[in-house]
């Protein structure tokens, strides 16, 4: 076989006549040498690639014996067969629930709205009522969190985000930002490692793009809140208010503060400060979130408490970096990124855990949701609620089947309400009453 | 999009460009287009935890199938190309944007890098019907070849290996002139410094008069970008690159861009410059 097929008359390079074949033999048994040595230096994928999964231009596949035997294989000898099998394609879809099936068979299938299937839904009729924090009630404990659902419209396209107790917007600033630099994102043991760099389209325009259509999804949407002073958490509140579907908001306070360097959310001070600010902004509860960077994430939440905080959201990432070791420097971009997914829940459940026996509002636990037990330990270490979030980048269905979870949990147990199993893992020492 | 349990048809080697999937997902297959990808995930649990983006590298509507070229890299690229007749796959897709095929355009120019094949295979399939189409794939070995066998009989290659094992010793970019003249217009995928080099003949033509060869057709080209991805919803911005409208998903306004609109950096793609 030619190295080039032209009947058309179109100016070529040179001819070969060398047969597809015969190269490739040579080339497999070329390679075998090179491939040994490279073997004993990869063991196993390279950081690049098992960050995404995308291939790493620079690296041969780790197993010779599969490469030696795709060489030898390929089937330009044995062509595979085409689309003609008589077998009935499967038509199945992933084990879920029969409302989560039916709302995820198409692409933007009719605008979801909570009255029209709500007696069909395995929520329905269970009380899964919970304050989330003072003066913030949602029909159910489940969220998803900032940064891993934008601003809720885009899995709308999979999922009834009506469904949702309520959603967290990406982290908004007044001013618009582009992020920071590639790589944003990587792979890590049962998690990923971010930076992002709280890329978004600014306080104004997030109100002007989205009002409508929060509105329109019939969602709840919390907005989170990020700044690099005072002043830029209170403008971004004051941009956002009125928003008909606004009912909180959520102070990212994981950013560095431009006067001292300092996270927000390292500080006590600073933390009730921006605390103390918004609330005098806003008659929406004001929910502070913990960073668990933070040399004692404790002393933060009750100072946020003291400084007026409706609620507290446990916990934002956890520091953390990866290297590749190919290229011998960190992965991400910025170096260091934020950790999240289930390698951080046993992390968020005892931060979850010590703060909720040191206040008396309510927190919303984050950090590894992927699943209703995952939910289960955030309530019963003293959450009120949770937030889904990286697990919903493997399963965009997660949030859902948490819901339905609780709601099969509470049925399944006898239960009145989600809320009596609210701190039930809490030490029996009775709470201060205030 | 949808989200589609699929099953696994069948499975190849090609070479060392991974094992190709063939794959019954007909609610998929019958939205999909070139250029655009399934994000697929790789296992049951969250370990690992990121799905993996795949371009199509075949799509047939009507027996509701679907191939990726799957590079077994990474614990999750290992785990989806391992996968065997009769397995299932969970697919979230089509995904992004597609190549936009010109109905004035009578000669086809598909370049591809690697396993940028993918999108330029299905490209080659859908067009060689109705236009000419010419493929020129590169690759660092013959291994890396597309089997051309599993092209179209009316489609025209011309190969290019930087190891000269097989064709044109060098890159595409080596062997790409004589064809400039020829198309009307012009398609690429493969990686950044690939892209980047068509950027650069791209920038070369721009500043050239207008009697230049193929001027018009690398003004017009449409390249589709890699990039790590997270959600490939457009929710994270884990996926973007520099453009001239600023930052744009390669998972939403992406993975096809009009090569003029996406900005290089020494032969990868330009950063973003603030650091927070
Ligand atoms: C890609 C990404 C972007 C995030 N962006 C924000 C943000 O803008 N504001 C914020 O408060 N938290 C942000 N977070 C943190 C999450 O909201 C959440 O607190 C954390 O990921 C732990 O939960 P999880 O393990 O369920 O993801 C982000 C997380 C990820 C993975
Ligand atoms: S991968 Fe998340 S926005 Fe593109």
């Amino acid at each position: 076989m030619p190295w080039r097929r032209a009947r058309r008359k179109v100016e070529r390079p040179v001819d070969v006549s060398r047969s597809i074949e015969e190269s490739l033999e040579e080339a497999a048994e070329g390679e075998e040498e090179e491939d040994l040595v490279e073997l004993a230096e990869l063991d196993g994928a390279t950081i690049a690639e098992a960050a995404t999964g995308e291939p790493d231009p620079d690296r041969e596949p780790s197993d010779l014996a599969i490469k030696l035997q795709n060489a030898l294989d390929a089937p330009h000898r044995e062509p595979p067969r085409r689309g003609l099998e008589s077998e009935a394609p499967h038509r199945g879809r992933l084990p879920q629930s029969a409302a989560s099936v039916r709302e995820t068979t198409r692409v933007k299938a009719a605008a979801p709205s909570e009255s029209a299937h709500a007696a069909a839904l395995p929520e329905t009729g269970v009380d899964l009522e919970v304050e989330a924090a003072r003066g913030l009630r949602l029909k159910n404990p489940v969220l998803t969190a900032s940064g891993t659902f934008g601003q809720g419209v885009e899995y709308a396209e999979l999922i009834d985000v009506s469904r949702l107790g309520a959603i967290v917007n990406k982290g908004t600033t007044p001013a618009a930002r582009p992020g920071n630099p590639q790589y944003r994102i990587a792979e890590t043991p049962s998690g990923i490692l971010n930076s992002i760099g709280l890329e978004n389209p600014g306080a104004t325009e997030v109100a002007r793009k989205y009002a409508k259509a929060w509105a329109d999804l019939g969602v709840s949407v919390i907005v989170n809140v990020a700044g690099y002073s005072v002043d830029d958490y209170v403008y971004v509140v004051h941009e956002l208010e009125g928003t008909p579907a606004v009912v909180a908001y959520e102070l990212n306070i994981s950013c560095p503060n431009v006067k001292g360097g300092m996270l927000f959310g390292c500080d006590p001070g600073l933390a009730a400060e921006v605390t103390r600010a918004v609330k005098a902004e806003t008659d929406l509860p004001v929910i502070v979130k913990l960073t668990p960077n933070a040399p004692d994430v404790v002393a933060v939440a009750r100072a946020c408490e003291e400084a007026g905080a409706d609620g507290l959201t446990a916990i934002n990432t956890v520091l953390g970096m990866r290297i590749d070791t190919k290229r011998r420097r960190p992965i991400l971009g910025t170096g260091s990124g934020g950790l999240s997914g289930p390698a951080i829940r046993p992390i968020a459940v005892h931060i979850t855990y010590q703060v909720a026996q040191a206040v008396a509002i309510p927190i919303i636990g984050a950090g590894g949701v992927t699943n209703t037990d995952d939910a289960l330990e955030f309530l019963m270490a003293g959450a009120s609620a949770v937030q889904v979030g990286t697990a919903t980048f493997a399963d965009p269905l997660a949030p859902i089947k948490v819901i339905e979870g609780l709601a099969a949990y509470v049925g399944g147990h006898g239960l009145a309400s989600i809320r009596d199993v609210i701190g039930v893992a809490l030490p029996p020492t009775p709470e201060p009453d205030d | 999009m949808i989200l589609e349990t699929a099953r696994v048809l069948s499975t190849s080697g090609i070479g060392q460009l991974g094992t190709v999937l063939r794959i019954a997902a007909p609610e998929i297959a019958v939205q999909a287009r070139a250029g655009q990808f399934a994000h697929v995930r790789p296992g049951l649990s969250f370990d690992p935890l990121l799905r993996r983006p795949y371009s199509f590298n075949r799509i047939d509507r009507r027996a509701g199938e679907i191939e990726l070229i799957v590079k077994p890299l990474g614990s999750g690229g290992e785990w989806i190309a391992s996968r065997r007749e009769g397995d299932g796959l969970d697919l979230l897709g089509p995904l992004g944007s597609a190549f936009v095929i010109h109905r004035g355009t009578r000669n086809l120019l598909l370049v591809a890098g690697g396993t940028g094949i993918a999108p330029m295979r299905v490209l080659a399939e859908q067009e060689a019907p109705r236009r000419n189409v010419t493929l020129l794939m590169g690759g660092r070995s013959v291994a890396h070849l597309w089997p051309s066998d599993l092209l179209p009989p009316s489609v025209e290659y011309v190969t290019t290996t930087e190891d000269g094992s097989f064709g044109v010793r060098g890159r595409v970019t080596d062997a790409i002139g004589p064809l400039l003249g020829w198309a009307d217009q012009l398609c690429a995928c493969g990686p950044w410094p690939m892209l980047a080099a068509l950027g650069r003949l791209r920038d070369a033509a721009d500043r050239a008069a207008s009697t230049y060869p193929g001027r018009a057709t690398l003004l017009d080209t449409q390249i589709a970008v890699e990039q790590h991805m997270g959600c490939a919803m457009g929710v994270c911005r884990a996926c973007v690159v520099v453009t001239a409208h600023g930052n744009a998903r390669v998972c939403r306004e992406g993975p096809v861009f009009p090569l003029g609109e996406v900005a290089f950096d020494e032969g990868e793609p330009a950063t973003v410059g603030v650091i927070a």
